[in-house]
């Protein structure tokens, strides 16, 4: 369980945040979505510990932050980037930790490449494997999958979705895409612009998430609905 | 190499080496404008004591540019752990590039004596800023996600240092590295000048002085060509180590 309570957020004279309190389920998957500089990012920061606040966060104690530009680093392998987190936590049998991590992420037979040599989608299923193979109790994910094609975007959110119903770790999701929230999360919560708060906070009733639930009519009412909400901002 | 690679230049070389020859028939005053002839016999005539020369403004250049690499990274390194640091130190790190060199070395001399000690010193002065500097703007300017990657899984500053600032920094110390080898033969060439003129054993830089005051201008000229390919020599390897290390991750060597 993940508990957010009064956490509010100045840069100066800039109030980013406005009062935000959120209980999150162990084991669920919600989404932030919310106008641009709404301080959705600074929420998901706030929450890793990356940002402070005066409010109070209590979560789990292991966690990964997966970010938007996939954060690896240039000069190692694959390989070696899927063993940085477990080297600098100090967990062992890396090798073999990686190996299955990679597998699970399709890359399999990439490890001795470099990330320069990796398209987009393949540098984000490297920056999830990288995470996922701490075995974390819960995941921050920052837009990750802002740069990739729509395509591949629409395969790395199923791929997203398998990793999590297997590990079943909690999830927070920022992202722009309100299809994207719709696809993964069990709730939607919905930001005003700055100073950014919690407006409301969407149920998605979805049981089962197979690609075709995409086409079905509940699935647009609700993208329709949500995206309604962000478009009264503007 | 391809012939692409080598032609384009070549033909530059050879254009400069014709009209260098024509000029120097023309005028006809070997004294003043040796041909290129001359210049390239010169080097076979005077071969040992050229080498001889080479040697020492060898050693002296090499040891004060490792001296250079060392105390540079250790600087950028101490001040970009400490901002306070950083701001107490940096501006003499810019006064270190901005004094007149030349005008210094006297004073080296003078307190160092008429050794290679001195003109190692300023060759080391003259190749440690684009070390510092370099250096300084590589350990500073890591990726920020990156930062915030190693803050959330590692609480010792030594290793964010040593897996992500350090490595990062590499292709910015290469650069200043390169810029600083062909800086540190002009601090060796700049010292000898200052301390030589009386002696015929010596550096590039004393044989320069004394060939030139017997008019032995083809000898200068062999004398300056050497210590070019000396600084040049420098430039390729470094460029070469560079190559080694960045190739495989750095777009500055794809």
């Amino acid at each position: 369980m993940i508990e957010i309570s009064k956490v509010t957020k100045h840069f100066g004279e800039i109030q980013a945040l406005e009062e935000v309190n959120l209980d999150i389920a162990t084991g669920e998957f919600i989404s932030i979505v919310g106008p641009s500089g709404c301080g959705k990012s600074t929420l998901l920061r706030i929450i890793a510990d990356l940002v402070s606040t005066n409010g109070c966060v209590t979560k789990p104690e292991k966690g990964a932050f997966v970010f938007q530009d996939s954060a690896l680093l240039p000069w190692r392998t694959v390989q070696k980037n899927v063993e940085l987190l477990m080297e600098l936590e100090g967990v062992a049998e890396r090798k073999e930790k990686a190996k299955q991590a990679l597998a699970q992420v399709g890359l399999t037979g990439f490890e001795k490449s470099y990330p320069h040599q990796l398209s987009g989608g393949m540098k984000m299923r490297l920056s999830l494997a990288r995470s996922i193979v701490l075995n974390p109790d819960y995941l921050l994910l920052d837009e990750p999958l802002s740069a990739v094609d729509e395509l591949t975007r629409e395969v790395l959110q199923e791929e997203i979705h398998e990793i999590w119903k297997k590990d079943n770790f909690t999830s927070i999701l920022v992202t722009h895409n309100v299809a994207e929230a719709v696809y993964l999360s069990n709730r939607v919560i919905v930001m005003s612009p700055r100073p950014g708060q919690i407006t409301h906070i969407v149920d998605i009733p979805f049981k089962k998430r197979t690609p075709d639930i995409r086409s079905k009519p509940e699935f647009s009412n609700l993208v329709n609905d949500i995206s309604g909400k962000l478009r009264a901002w503007k | 190499m391809e012939v692409k690679k080598i032609l384009p230049p070549t033909i530059i070389l050879a254009f400069f080496l014709a009209s260098w020859g024509i000029g120097a028939k023309i005028y006809d005053m070997a004294f003043l404008l040796p041909g290129p002839w001359l210049v390239a016999q010169t080097f076979k005539s005077d071969f040992e004591i050229i080498m001889q020369g080479l040697g020492i403004t060898f050693s002296a250049a090499f040891t004060g540019y490792l001296i250079a690499i060392v105390i540079g990274v250790t600087v950028a390194t101490v001040m970009s752990l400490s901002k306070i640091l950083e701001r107490s130190l940096y501006p003499y790190a810019i006064l270190l590039q901005t004094v007149p060199v030349v005008a210094v070395a006297p004073l080296i001399v003078l307190w160092f004596g008429f050794e290679i000690k001195s003109i190692i010193i300023i060759s080391v002065i003259i190749a440690l800023f684009p070390i510092i500097n370099n250096t300084l703007l590589g350990l500073k300017s890591t990726p920020k996600t990156l930062v915030e990657l190693f803050d959330l899984h590692s609480d010792s500053k030594f290793t964010t240092f040593f897996k992500l600032r350090f490595p990062a920094a590499i292709p910015n110390i290469i650069a200043g590295m390169k810029i600083s080898a062909g800086l540190s033969v002009i601090g060796a060439i700049v010292g000898e000048f200052i301390i030589g003129s009386g002696s015929e054993g010596g550096g590039l830089g004393v044989q320069i002085i004394y060939a030139q005051a017997n008019l032995e201008t083809a000898l200068v000229m062999a004398l300056i060509l050497t210590a070019t390919g000396l600084g040049f020599a420098f430039f390729i390897t470094v460029s070469s180590i560079g190559y080694h290390l960045l190739h495989k991750w750095h777009e500055s060597e794809q």
